[in-house]
């Protein structure tokens, strides 16, 4: 009897009914603007089909934005995975419980201000005369400037260092979490065969945590994806365009200097599709 | 008698009634709904935000007003003027207001402007930027031109004379830079934008004698655009820290922190510069035009009524009377009693003796002389604003060094305007 039951069909079906129109029709729509020639000044639009996507690939810009996106999503992958492990592990080692919970309140503090409050502080602190981040180097090199925002070289590691301590921090805490989590008798067994703490953790307990660790950087991935708004209030893509990603080069096509809302489109719809590929093979590549 | 007498009564009642009509339509409020304005942040703006209760008892409605950035709300009026419109009143500027008057996302504001608040009241350079097509579009908030504003004990220990031409500027500025005393020669804007790096690069690019289009044709590619860069690029080695990615905040910042020794920008600067409130340089500034040959960068920046959201004409009319009553003779004295310097537009304040009283005489006769070298530097085109950002980017990408062929950048800009020339 149970079998037949239509109960689950029942509560299912309009959830995802729900869920499938939320999701497809912006994407389905996002497409179609895609194949068209709308732009924000005029009604008037025709069909162009591939056109938006073959301009795409002769346009330096979006070349460039997709590079800058690449190294924005490797730096800030790998620093906070790096900075999460590092401290995690180090609050585990040589914190009391007590001294651990302070660290995990002020830890996660940076993750609970909103994105841009964040990015106006750090902005401010990276200012070249007054900024308390560029203090030090004022004062080691009797005043030289440093200008870490408006330098090329250093634009998206100031950007990315913003991002990591918002979420390296808050990942940290998740790590020391887990580390108290594991049961006691491998640690144990490992300290009874005089293994050394970094041996322990390197072959012992972040080995333990391989699935939760991994679902961490996708998670990390995931929300590397849309630093928009940091980008956007801290540099605006610049100096030039060297911290344009791709989000920040398609809303300026569509909505800050041109109003070509369906070149921006095709341009997310790009995004869309490489996302949806690099995920699947990483998702399947970790589950083989 | 009879017949007569109820005769009159009914006249009588019908005068009474058409009377009282006519009075309660008088005073039947104007708006229904408060008026939702889209602004970036303006000291004048703020101040009236404190006289609400004048308007809600004006026009039945009070208002509301978000603020933001330049750039943010230029991209914000874009996109609500053209999908949802949600607000009724667009802050526009020179830049933009072609574009907003030809894709119909404003309507001619003299239409639904009461007479009575006196429209050709506002100073007639800040009238011509605010009309496009044969119409006006918008009632100034702020507006003039450039003024040349130095630190004279700066100048005076340097044994240097205000520069009166361009050369001699470019000569003294790398003798004023002396970044051991937090000293730098000048301060540009090096942040993308046709309001910001595009805007001081402007100036320059006139100056040696630059335009923009002939008719259709892309002209802009030449020498002087060569020659301005190069210059904007020479200046910018003595420009303060900050300003490589910063825009009007940060040097007129670092000017009002007596960090720069001379500014060349827009005429808002003289005002701050004497005002204790936002300057540590009071007392030792100076004011003169431009240095010669440049221009002065012509502009104006004010209230436009809403097209999508104001889809009636009284709602149209609320919209008119509120951009009245915020740019009125009364609000704008209100503005120069709180020395908002950079908020006065009409003729009647500027040339008030209040005005000379607080100012002074030095201050009246640089701005008056730098009006006869202001002039609009930028294309008068809907698609400048997208030309504009496009060359913003290309100096950006000069000024910060992530290139530094500037005829390779001037060609891409080219190959960009005949595309939008094309459409």
């Amino acid at each position: 009897m149970a079998r037949h039951s239509s109960l689950p069909v029942t509560f299912i079906v309009p959830t995802l009914a729900i869920l499938l129109v939320l999701s497809m029709v912006p994407t389905l729509y996002a497409i179609v603007i895609a194949l068209q020639n709308r732009e924000l000044s005029s009604t008037a639009y025709s069909y162009v089909w591939f056109s938006n996507f073959y301009d795409l690939f002769f346009d330096r810009r979006f070349l460039n934005a997709v590079w800058v996106s690449v190294k924005w999503e490797i730096v800030t992958v790998v620093a906070t995975m790096a900075v999460a492990i590092g401290l995690g592990v180090l609050m585990f080692e040589v914190a009391s419980p007590r001294l651990r919970n302070i660290y995990c309140l002020l830890f996660i503090i940076p993750v609970l201000l909103p994105r841009v409050s964040a990015a106006f502080v750090w902005k401010f602190a990276y200012h070249p005369l007054y900024g308390i981040a560029t203090y030090p180097y004022r004062l080691l090199t009797g005043g030289l400037i440093f200008d870490p925002l408006s330098k090329p070289a250093t634009a998206l590691f100031a950007v990315a260092s913003v991002d990591v301590w918002q979420w390296g921090l808050f990942f940290a805490v998740i790590v020391l979490k887990l580390l108290e989590t594991l049961p006691p008798q491998p640690i144990e067994a490992a300290r009874l065969d005089h293994a050394k703490r970094w041996q322990i953790h390197a072959y012992v307990t972040l080995p333990m945590l391989k699935a939760p660790l991994i679902s961490l950087m996708f998670v990390k991935m995931i929300e590397s994806l849309r630093s928009f708004d940091l980008i956007y209030v801290m540099t605006r893509g610049g100096p030039g365009v060297a911290t344009e990603t791709l989000d920040m080069y398609a809303f300026s096509q569509g909505f800050i200097e041109s109003g070509k809302v369906s070149y921006a489109s095709a341009m997310a719809v790009l995004m869309m599709i490489a996302t949806v590929i690099t995920f699947t093979m990483l998702w399947k590549r970790v589950q083989a | 008698m009879k017949p007569v007498r109820l005769a009159a009564s009914l006249g009588a009642a019908f005068v009474l009634s058409a009377t009282v009509s006519t009075i309660a339509l008088a005073q039947a409020p104007v708006c229904s709904a408060p008026v939702k304005v889209l602004a970036q942040p303006r000291d004048g703006l703020t101040l009236l935000e404190d006289s609400k209760a004048e308007f809600q008892k004006l026009s039945g409605a009070s208002f509301q007003i978000d603020y933001l950035n330049e750039n943010d709300r230029r991209a914000k009026s874009r996109a609500d003027a053209s999908t949802v419109g949600n607000y009724n009143v667009y802050y526009v500027d020179e830049a933009n207001v072609a574009l907003f008057a030809s894709s119909k996302w404003i309507v001619p504001l003299t239409d639904y402007y009461p007479a009575d608040y006196d429209y050709a009241d506002f100073d007639p350079g800040r009238q011509k930027v605010a009309t496009y097509d044969g119409k006006v579009w918008f009632a100034p908030l702020t507006g003039g031109g450039d003024l040349m504003v130095y630190r004279k004990d700066v100048l005076e220990a340097a044994g240097i004379q205000p520069p009166k031409t361009l050369d001699e500027l470019i000569a003294d500025v790398p003798k004023l830079t002396n970044p051991d005393k937090g000293m730098y020669g000048i301060a540009l804007r090096g942040a993308r934008g046709s309001g910001a790096n595009v805007w001081r690069w402007m100036p320059f690019f006139k100056a040696y004698g630059g335009q923009w289009f002939d008719g259709d044709k892309p002209v802009f590619n030449s020498d002087a655009a060569v020659k301005a860069t190069e210059t904007y690029l020479k200046l910018f080695k003595d420009s303060a820290p900050g300003t490589q990615t910063g825009s009007w905040d940060e040097s007129t910042g670092a000017f009002l922190s007596g960090q720069v020794a001379i500014l060349v920008e827009s005429t808002p600067l003289s005002g701050m510069s004497v005002d204790p409130k936002t300057s540590q340089v009071v007392g030792k500034v100076g004011f003169l035009p431009p240095p010669s040959p440049l221009t002065g960068g012509g502009y104006g920046h004010g209230l436009a009524i809403a097209a999508k959201a104001n889809a009636d004409d009284a709602s149209k009319k609320c919209a008119g009377l509120f951009i009245a009553w915020a740019t009125s003779k009364e609000n704008e004295k209100r503005r120069l009693d709180a020395h908002q310097f950079g908020e006065l537009n009409r003729t009647s304040i500027l040339s008030s003796k209040e005005f000379a009283d607080i100012y002074g005489a030095d201050l009246g006769q640089a701005l008056a002389e730098t009006g006869k070298v202001t002039a609009v530097n930028f294309w008068q085109d809907p698609r400048w604003p997208d030309l504009g950002d496009r060359w913003g980017i290309i100096l950006e990408e000069l000024v910060t060094g992530t290139r530094t062929d500037i005829k390779g950048g001037l060609n891409e800009l080219e190959a960009y305007a005949n595309e939008l020339v094309k459409k």
